[in-house]
């Protein structure tokens, strides 16, 4: 994939404003519906949404430092995928508005932590610190700059890439979230 | 907030023909994060504790129990969104009375409006030594200031949330428990 430093970031930050406005309607469900399964092997509301804040415990601190270090560009500037990181975004990315099942690695499976309705709360402090990060990125060479993945320590991401496939990520499990009560 | 004055007699009696009384389960709330403090809260039976929720992790800042006033005093102050969430950790029982019910009280008389000052003169302390407490590095004084303050802290609330109020994993404050 290649494109520029603004428009790829006001993909992303189109998707963060949707993403947002579901997260504030989930807040007024009951609590009964928020951890509502379909059947005992699927995820609740609650459950997307702590599975996307354990993701956001990793990758938001990890792009909040490389964005410190990272050398500033004109927000026009060309952005390049890498192989990997581009395989990576586009395997996250929801197609024809259809989701296929994936297993999501032991860690990040928030079947066993305690939810309520602050999981939401801090879901939608982290879309806050998100969008500020996304801003950030405008003027940052997404390309060069390298992010650590949460799988496994032997490869870094381009920028670029990380904050395609954070966000796309947490498209596919909003809309998961959303397919619990339609 | 535990001095015996006269205020705090005339206080807790007053909460004691409170007919507002509430009972909150396991994890529901009292308040959440932006809403308005309109009460003060005494607590006569179960324990609750006050949380800020950064992006992060849930921040324990204080706990009531038997015997304990408590709201989100900022909010109640100054009458703006309060920044806490205020939780039950257990199933709680708790008598409220406006604000403009403890204001009559405190205005009663020019003794009232004294001890209503002492009262929140030892608040004042009480949050200074709590940031002295944050401020410390070494987890076993941290603890050890706690429970000076507070001997009776682990009977009445469980231990991942005495970690958090501590700012330590409880895994540490296990070790440095049992050491």
């Amino acid at each position: 994939m290649q494109t520029t430093n603004n428009i790829l970031i006001d993909e992303l930050l189109h998707i963060v404003e949707s993403t947002t406005v579901s997260a504030k309607k989930f807040k007024q469900l009951s609590d009964a519906q928020l951890k509502f399964k379909k059947s005992p092997e699927s995820w609740s509301v609650l459950e997307c949404i702590e599975h996307l804040n354990l993701y956001g415990d990793f990758y938001l601190p990890e792009i909040q430092k490389e964005i410190l270090n990272a050398e500033k560009v004109p927000s026009a500037s060309i952005v390049k995928s890498g192989a990997i990181g581009n395989y990576f975004a586009n395997l996250m990315k929801v197609k024809d508005g259809k989701l296929k099942k994936m297993k999501s690695p032991a860690d990040k499976n928030p079947a066993t932590s305690e939810l309520s309705v602050t999981t939401i709360d801090r879901f939608l402090k982290q879309q806050e610190l998100l969008k500020q990060l996304l801003l950030q990125s405008r003027t940052v060479n997404l390309t060069k700059t390298k992010t650590s993945i949460s799988l496994t320590r032997l490869i870094r991401l381009r920028l670029g890439d990380t904050l395609r496939f954070l966000v796309y990520h947490m498209e596919r499990h909003i809309q998961q979230a959303l397919a619990v009560h339609s | 907030m535990k001095a015996e004055s006269e205020f705090t007699k005339k206080l807790i009696s007053s909460f004691e023909k409170a007919t507002e009384q509430k009972i909150i389960s396991k994890g529901q709330f009292l308040i959440k994060e932006g809403e308005v403090e309109k009460h003060l809260y005494f607590v006569v039976s179960g324990a609750i504790r006050v949380f800020y929720l950064s992006e992060f992790e849930e921040q324990t800042i204080r706990f009531g129990y038997k015997g304990s006033f408590i709201n989100s005093l900022s909010s109640f102050i100054k009458e703006t969104p309060s920044e806490f969430y205020i939780q039950a950790i257990r199933k709680t029982t708790v008598k409220q009375i406006s604000k403009d019910s403890l204001l009559k009280l405190v205005n009663e008389d020019a003794d009232s409006l004294r001890q209503y000052i002492q009262l929140l003169e030892i608040l004042v302390t009480q949050q200074i030594d709590r940031e002295i407490d944050l401020l410390i590095t070494s987890p076993y004084e941290r603890l050890s200031r706690v429970l000076q303050r507070s001997p009776q802290l682990f009977q009445h609330i469980p231990l991942k949330y005495i970690a958090s109020y501590l700012r330590m994993t409880p895994e540490t404050l296990s070790r440095i428990r049992n050491s």
